[in-house]
Order: C-alpha cells, then structure tokens, then sequence
C-alpha cells in the first residue's frame, strides 16, 4: 500500500465518520436524501465493482436484480405482511439464487456478448414483472407501507451508510485475499489464471453472485423508502448506467474509487440541476465525455500518487487511445 | 507522489464535497429554476405584508416536459391574477403569493428529492403538485412524511389515494373516469353501438384508465370485445389492432398517452381498422395531436378534464367566474405559448389548484399546515374549473369530464357533456377507405 | 387466428423487420468494425426524424426526397463526432467506450430538447397511412417503402464493403486494427467514415420512423435497445445477418404480440439471451474473433 492509498483510505474514513455525525447536527431532509441516494449508488457501485472492476466483466444490467429486490420486497411486505428485515433479505437471497442459476452459463459469454446479455435480462426482467399482474401488481405496480417514523429517513440514510462501508470493507479483505487476486488474474488473462489452477467458473460465479446479492438488497430498501414501485421505476436504466459511470470516475478495481466517484458525481449532478436547470443532461454529458478521454482508468491512479496528475499525464490518455 | 497537482486534485474533490454541501445548506447559492421573485420572506412580519410560498417541482426537460411546461403556465397564471389582487386573505393580511419551482427532469427519484428540498431547506408553506401519476405519488409520500398539504393536478391514479394518506389532495377526476364521457356520448347518439374494444399502454394511469373504461361499458351495456394492453413507449401496436380488425367493434377505445393516441390511429388506418367512433383518454385535445395527423385526425375523440368551451359558472369569489374569462387570461399572458387554438387542460387543472389553496388558506384563517390541510377537506366551491369538493380518500370526484372532438373543419370543439355541446357531435367516423 | 389474420400478421411482420434492420444497421456495423457499441444511435435516429420534420414542415420537402439531405447531414454529424470525440478512446477499455457514447447520447438528447421543444412529434404526409388491400390484407406503403429501402440499403453496404477498396479497407481494420495500419491503410479516417456511414443509416431510419409513429427528444432510448436485439440475433459478421435478424425479431413481436401483446418485448429478451448463452456469434454471425474478447 503507497503512501497515497494510505490518505485516501483516510479522507474516506473521515468522510464516513462526518457523514455519520450529520444528521446529529440538524442536517436537513435534503441534505440527508441527497446523500442517501449518493450512498446508494455508491453501494452499487461497490457491487458492481467486483464483477465489473476486478474481475473484468462488462456487467450492463445490474437494474435486473435491484428490480426483482424492490418487486420481493414490495410484494412480500404489501402481500404476505412481512416485515422489512426479512423482505428485504428474501429480495437478496432471491437475486443471489436467480444469479448463480444463471452465472455459469453466462459468464462464458465475454466482453460486449456478456454486457448484452446482462442487458437482455434486465429487459426481461422488467417486462415479465410488468406483465405478471396477480403478484406484482404489473404496470400499475405496488404501494408498501408508509413508514410515518418521524425518523425513518434518518434510519434509511444510516442502513445505506452501514452498506457502503460494508460492501466497502469487505471489498478490501477480498482485495488482498486469494479470491480478489483470482479476479484480476481472470481479468488480466483468463486462460493464463486457469492455468495456474484458478477456477475461473467459481470465481467469477461468486463476484457475480455477491454483486447480484448487493443490488438485490438496495432494490429492496429502495422500494421501502420510495413506497411506490412501478416496473417503470425500479427498472430504470438509470440504475446500471450510474454505478459504472461512479466507478469508472472513481477507479475500476479499487476499493476507494467507486465510493469517491459516487460522492462526487452525484452532488455535482444535483448542483448542475440547481444552478443550469434545463440544460443539465447536456453538461452531464459533456463531463462524462471529457471524463472518459481525459481520465480513462479514473481518478484513483491520481489521487493515490501512482501517476502524476499532469497536463502532459492527462493529454497522453488520449493520444494513447486513439485510432 | 508529492506533487503539488496531486493536492489540487484532492483539494479539488474536497471542495465539490464542500460546495455540495453548501448548495444543500441553509444558504442555498441555488437558483430557483424558474421563479420570478427573489427569495420568498418569512410569513410572520409585521404591518399587514407578507408572503405565502409555494413550491413545486415540475418536469421542465426529460419525457413529460410539455406537459410540466402547461402546469408551470397554469400555477403562474394563478399566481398573478392573486397577486394583481392583493393577494390571499389570511386573517387580517393580505399576503402575496410566491413559487418555487424546480425542474425533476421528470424522474420520480428527483421529485422526491426536490419536494424534500422545498419543504425541509427552502421552508416553503405548501406544495402544489408535480407532472404526473408516478412523481405525485413519490410526492404524496414526502408531504405525508412532514404534513405539508399538497395540492395536486396532473396525477389521476387513483393507487395514489388507495394509501390512506391525509395531506395530498387532487383538483382533477380520476384516471378511472376519463373514458366514460365518451361512451356515455355513443350511447345516446347509436343505441345500436354495442361492441367496445378497449387497448392499453402498460403504465399506472393508462392500465387504470383501462379498467374504469371497460367496467362502465359493461355497466351501460356494452360488449368489451376486447381488452389487452401493449408494452410501454411502443412504437408498433400492429399485433393490437390486427386482432381488434377481426372483432369489428363499434368504439375503438385507447388508454395511454398522446404518443400512444397518434401511434394508434396512424397504425389503424395503415392496416384498414375501423371504428364508428375512435377515442382515446390523452392526446386528441392537444394542439399536437392536430398538428401530428392533419386530417387524419378528424372525428377523434379526446377525454379532457376541462374545455374553455364548457358551461360552468364560478362562485361569486372565483377569480374567473368562466372558463371563457380564463382561456381569454391565458392567451393574454402567454401569446406565443402555443395556446391559440386550444388551451390544454393541464393549464386549467393546475391553475384550479392554486385557487383551491387560497380558498382553504382564507377559511382556515392560518399558514397552520394542519389547519390547512382541514380547510381544503372541507372544501366545496364551484369555480370556472367546475366543482371543487374531495371526497375521504382526497380525489376531486365531483367534477364531470369533458369530451372535445376533432371535427372535420380543423377545428377542436366540446361535444360532451351534452349541455355544454359547441358543436354536434360527429358520428358515425366513415371507413379510413371512404374518406377523402 | 384466421387465415386473414395470419397473412396480416405475417405481413405487419415483415414490414416491421424492415424498419427494424434499418434501425440496426448503422449500430450494427459500428460495432463490428469499431468494436463500439454506440449507445447513442437512438439518439441520431431521433435527430433524423426532427430533421426530417423540419424539412417537411418549414420548406414543404417530402420525406422522401428529403432523405438524401437528412443522410447527409446525419453523416456530417457522425463524421464529426467520431473524428472530435471517439477518435480519441478507441484503444480504451470496453466499457470506456460504452460510456462515451452514453455521454454522446445525453447531450445529442438534450440539444435536440433545446432545439426542438419537448412537444410530440410526427411526420403525416397526404399519403401516410396509404395501404395496398389485397383480399382483406392490407400492405402499408409508406413501410413497404421503408423495407425496400432497408433491403436496398442492406444491399449497397454489403457491396460497399466487400466490393469496394475502402469497404475492404474497412473490414480489414475490423479484423485486426494494427495489421490494417501495417498494410497502409489510414485508419483514423476508416474510422471516422465508417461512424458516420453508420449514423448516416440512422438518420435514413429517423425519416422513416418519423412517418409510422410519433416522437419526442427523449425517443431514442428504445430504437437502441431494438438495434440491440437485432445485432446480437442476427450477428455482426456480416450485413444480410442484420436483416435477417431484423426480421426474425419482428416475426417474434408480431406473432407472439397477436396473443400475448403484453409479453413481446419479454418472449423476444429472454430469445436474446438463451441465443447468446447457446450462440454468441448470432444466428448467422461468424464467430467473432475470439480473441479479442472486446
């Protein structure tokens, strides 16, 4: 670990410890929507993190699975009257069992074949949830519980805070342990990590599953904190693209990167919406564009001093990258 | 390692966070999207002057942004024609009236973060609603969440006030009741019109509009021939209309949204489907629909929650008394806001919210978030909107729909309900093959 | 369902097959020569349908004689685009990629609202809606000519590209992109021709989708997902596959739409990904250089 690794580690401890002061100090309910929703797409991004990021699989329709966690949810808590806790955990357990059903099969596909085929199931998945009326409520959706707590934000801000420094911790013990370096040797070469006795299959099935089971869960608090759910909602593109953009900000395959990327990307969007209205999309995409030339491999090898953040460091990325 | 960039860039990021931070803190550097006074000023005051302020967060980009812009219009023109009269009565002072407003690029996610931000930063007194079913519900969890009574009139699911909720009330008929005028219309014109098909979009409103309109039919002896949905934002519905084709039925009906409404008669006239009469619960009684079709257009029929043509008389306090008087303030307002031909009801639902919160505020007496919220349950005016009243669950049932048809002179005229008629209603629709 | 029905639905499918390729097409190709998966193809189709709209309704051009122009001008836009901003992450990771072209589509969208306004949209010529009746089935001919326009399409690319030296020189640089470069050819200017030939189609598919439906700024989204299944179906070795695949994926949503409407778009996404897991190259693909697992 350099120097660098050691201070970000750092600033992102400090900024969890203030982020768990905050509501202490009156922070507003804005304030404390604003970053939960950033901490929930840092928990995504987390997750998508280890399928995507360390072990280098284009993951697209990570949405699939925060859908079917917020439908379980949703239906358990509003049909079967169930609590919270265990709806929410059916909605991972449930993600986990369809994802490592599918995982084997799937993960033989590489590259773009793979990132389509995570695609099709999220489209899928929201097209027969939105036609299986009797249980899911088909277009029209469900309505959960309100939760009149007065401090059931609060609670949800704190469980969305817990699972990003959760997902975050144990993205660091994988990440130093014989399954994280079995992710990167599939990601760098699979066929070399097979050779050295790695089981790609079983690897890369449990980066998947753990990253399905993640987004699982957070469709399912989703669906608790928003109350109402249609297919329409809960199956928003939006909930794959944003994790992989936060990540690929951040830095693929770190464990930093996509909680810095989610903390900046998200409240630089809200300040465009508030100071540009009309024309934020178009400054977004203007970022990401500029983002991705300048900064391919993110902003991690920056901050932790691994490569000089320099005008010439910054222009080789594209003169590397070009045709 | 120790270059001075490295600590730009982390300082970089520190002071995003910060700026985050302060856009979120008590002294927002936000601009409000669209607001034509400065910063609202605290009720209480002394002297008499105060402010009551609105917030809103309405679609100004994203896929409803027409719609949001036609809400924004309607708050607006409430909002002056208060203000051009000293404003809302509370107690003995007479406050003048302000909104907020922000954009929520149509995503119910951002709705509830800007309906947040209105109520618990910009400490607004009350919310009036968002564009549509899916961010008014997002919307009706918050202000439930922290008693602000909203006030909504672009979200007619009725699932929305299936929730028991106390504080979100609705100017506008539910989605359950938009097709019956149009039946109701059949009816009396050709007692002979029985076979009704009914085809849906898979979304909140458009699958509730469904079930409402096949129910009545069958409740006013019709035959629902058929009744089956598509997915949403399709862009080919041939599958549909082939199977409707072979039913031959009397009314074609479509519930969905104004892309659905053009979707659906350009495809049914490609493959010969015909109907003695077409209609559909959004998009016939926009300017768009004309513009999109052309003649094509002719003889459909549109549910529309209120036309400038129907005969209704304001109360001896509406600031309108007619829905002539308004259409003429519209046009005055806003002469290049594309509302020559026709006013969209948006604008008149949105505005008939704003005037539902003056009445409440003025019989309450008080900026009192609850005592508000009583008033407006208690409420039962008639204004040139119609008939204000909510029944338990907090819906505007006591309105009627209107009808409006695009006649075969280019024109879009109110043929439902009967008595406020401008023109005969134009039936039977010829075979697509027979027209000229 | 009668016989009238089936040659009906048969016919509704094959006519949406060839709006479907051609909404395909561009994609696919970027994507097999470039290895770009370009998530803003819808958004250039839609740009083709408001161009479309706005020669039709300010200088009265048809359409039809208005497609050179709204190619032309798609193709500038694309050409630009690729020399401008995707020259320059062309040797980045997959993924790099995806998201420029995500960031391309978010502007394009957004200028389009600037441009355009948010209101509904639609082309309606006197003869839109026009049918041919031949016993009880009726052939639409504004999308009769969109499928001949596909085919024709289908057909001058196919030669283009293997007939021509800069088709081949565009196929070699999807091959290998560095044994391209050693054998001379300019790969820099391929690329950008081969972007913009693509968007090109799109706009070709904006003009026709701008007469069978209705659009907004925000339509794009679901023309890319339609290019999606069609590419993977068909397969991106070769340009026929993308007609092929076209229509198959028209066939499905016809025929399962006739019975179950509601489930369509689900029959035909869960067909996607058992093809790809049984299948990747596609029905009529070949396989595609495994190596580069990009």
């Amino acid at each position: 670990m350099t120097r660098g690794d050691k201070i970000l580690y750092i600033v992102c401890g400090l900024l969890f410890a203030a982020m768990a002061l905050l509501p202490l100090f009156g922070a507003s309910g804005f304030l404390l929507r604003t970053i939960t929703l950033a901490l929930m797409y840092a928990v995504m991004a987390l997750a998508w993190n280890f399928i995507g990021g360390y072990t280098g699989y284009s993951a697209f329709g990570n949405v699939a699975f925060f859908g079917i966690g917020a439908t379980v949810t949703g239906v358990m808590m509003t049909k079967m009257r169930w609590d919270f806790a265990p709806a929410v955990l059916l909605g991972g357990v449930i993600c986990s069992l369809l994802s490592f059903l599918i995982g084997p099969a799937l993960l033989r596909l590489r590259g773009h074949y793979f990132a389509v085929a995570t695609l099709g199931i999220a489209n899928a998945a929201r097209e027969i949830v939105a036609g299986w009326d009797d249980v899911t409520g088909g277009g029209i959706g469900l309505n959960l519980p309100l939760n009149t707590d007065k401090d059931f934000y609060t609670f949800i801000y704190y469980i969305f805070l817990a699972l990003t420094i959760l997902s975050a911790v144990i993205t660091y013990f994988i990440s130093r342990n014989k399954l994280g370096f079995g992710w990167l040797a599939i990601r760098e070469n699979e066929e070399g990590a097979k050779a050295l006795g790695i089981d790609a299959t079983l690897y890369k099935t449990l980066a998947w599953v753990l990253a399905c089971f993640i987004v699982g869960i957070t469709g399912g608090i989703y669906a608790y904190y928003n109350t109402a759910i249609s297919p329409e909602a809960i199956f928003n593109p939006l909930y794959s693209t944003t994790p992989i953009l936060i990540t690929l900000l951040g830095g693929t395959g770190t464990v930093v990167g996509p909680i810095l990327g989610a903390m900046i990307l998200l409240p630089l969007s809200t300040w465009l919406l508030f100071n540009f209205p009309g024309i934020q999309p178009a400054l977004l995409g203007i970022i990401i564009i500029l983002t991705i030339i300048f900064l391919p491999r993110g902003l991690y090898e920056y901050l932790s001093g691994r490569r000089k953040l320099t005008l010439a460091a910054l222009l080789k990325n594209p003169r590397d990258n070009q045709a | 390692m120790n270059t001075p960039l490295r600590l730009i860039g982390l300082t970089t990021i520190a002071a995003i966070l910060a700026a985050c931070g302060g856009a979120a803190a008590p002294a927002p550097t936000a601009a409000p999207a669209a607001s034509t006074e400065k910063q609202p000023a605290q009720p209480a005051a002394a002297s008499g002057a105060c402010t009551i302020s609105f917030g809103a967060a309405v679609s100004f980009t994203g896929s409803t942004a027409a719609e949001g812009k036609y809400t924004k219009d309607g708050y607006d023109i409430a909002k002056d024609k208060i203000n051009e009269k000293g404003g809302i009565k509370v107690g003995d002072k007479m406050c003048k009236l302000d909104i907020k407003y922000y954009d929520d690029a149509s995503s119910p996610d951002q709705t509830a973060q800007l309906v947040e931000k209105l109520i618990t930063e910009d400490k607004v007194n009350f919310i009036l609603g968002p564009y549509g079913s899916s961010s008014s519900d997002t919307a009706a969890a918050i202000v439930e969440k922290y008693k602000i009574p909203m006030i909504e009139a672009n979200g007619a699911a009725e699932s929305i006030f299936a929730r028991g909720f106390k504080f979100t009330f609705a100017v506008l008929s539910p989605a359950g009741n938009y097709l019956r005028g149009i039946l109701d219309l059949v009816k009396v014109k050709d007692p002979s019109a029985k076979k009704v098909a009914v085809v849906a979009e898979t979304d909140k409103f458009a699958l509730e509009v469904a079930a409402g309109a096949a129910k009545y039919a069958k409740e006013q002896g019709f035959e629902v021939v058929y009744n089956d949905k598509y997915p949403a934002k399709a862009t080919d519905i041939s599958s549909n209309l082939t199977v409707i084709k072979g039913l031959n039925p009397d009314v074609i009906l479509g519930a969905g949204h104004i892309q659905d409404a053009i979707l659906t008669i350009k495809q049914g006239k490609e493959l010969g489907v015909n109907a003695k009469a077409w209609g559909f619960s959004v998009g016939p009684t926009a300017p768009e629909f004309r513009k999109s079709l052309g003649k094509d257009a002719d003889y459909v029929l549109g549910a529309a929650q209120w036309t400038e043509e129907l005969k209704l008389k304001g109360d001896a306090n509406d600031p309108f008394s007619t829905p002539q008087d308004f259409a003429k303030a519209v046009r005055a307002k806003f002469p290049q806001g594309g509302y020559e031909t026709t006013i969209p009801y948006q604008v008149a639902e949105s505005a008939a919210a704003v005037f539902a919160f003056q009445r409440a505020i003025e019989k309450a007496g008080s900026l009192d978030a609850q005592k508000v919220r009583d008033a407006i349950a208690a409420l039962d005016f008639d204004s040139f909107y119609g008939k204000v009243k909510f029944d338990e669950r907090g819906i505007n049932t006591f309105k009627p729909m209107a009808v409006q048809q695009n006649a075969t002179d280019g024109g879009n005229y109110t043929v439902g309900p009967a008595e406020s008629a401008s023109k005969p209603f134009e039936y039977p629709a010829p075979a697509w093959g027979s027209r000229k | 369902m009668n016989s009238i029905q089936f040659a009906q639905t048969l016919v509704n499918g094959i006519i949406l097959g060839g709006v479907l390729s051609l909404v395909a097409l561009g994609f696919s190709i970027v994507w097999g020569i470039m290895h770009v998966v370009n998530l803003a193809h819808g958004a250039f189709i839609v740009l083709g349908s408001y161009i479309t709209y706005t020669l039709y309704t300010s200088l009265g051009i048809d359409p039809f004689l208005g497609l050179p122009l709204t190619m032309i001008t798609l193709f500038v836009v694309g050409y630009a685009t690729e020399r401008w901003i995707i020259h320059w992450v062309i040797r980045a990771p997959l993924m790099a990629k995806f998201f420029i072209t995500f960031g391309i589509g978010m502007l394009l969208e957004n200028l389009i609202l600037q441009v355009w306004k948010a209101d509904v949209r639609s082309v309606t010529t006197p003869y839109s809606g026009a049918s041919l009746a031949i016993g009880g089935v009726n052939i639409p001919l504004v999308k009769l000519a969109a499928l001949a326009l596909s085919i024709l399409m289908v057909i001058v690319f196919h030669l283009f590209l293997t007939r021509t030296r800069q088709g081949n020189a565009i196929r070699s640089t999807g091959m290998d992109l560095d044994a391209a470069r050693l054998t001379g050819v300019k790969v820099a200017p391929i690329y950008a021709l081969t972007f913009g030939l693509s968007t090109m189609l799109a706009g070709a598919a904006g003009s026709l989708v701008s007469m069978t439906t209705s659009f907004t700024p925000d339509a794009g989204a679901r023309y890319t997902v339609y290019a999606f299944l069609v590419s993977v179906l068909g397969g991106l070795g070769n340009v026929p596959a993308v007609l092929a695949g076209g229509m198959i994926i028209a066939l499905i949503q016809v025929f399962v739409g006739f019975y179950a409407p509601a489930l369509k778009d689900a029959v035909s996404f869960v067909l996607l990904v058992v093809l790809l897991l049984l299948r990747p190259q596609g029905l009529f693909g070949k396989p595609f250089t495994s190596g580069k697992a990009e």
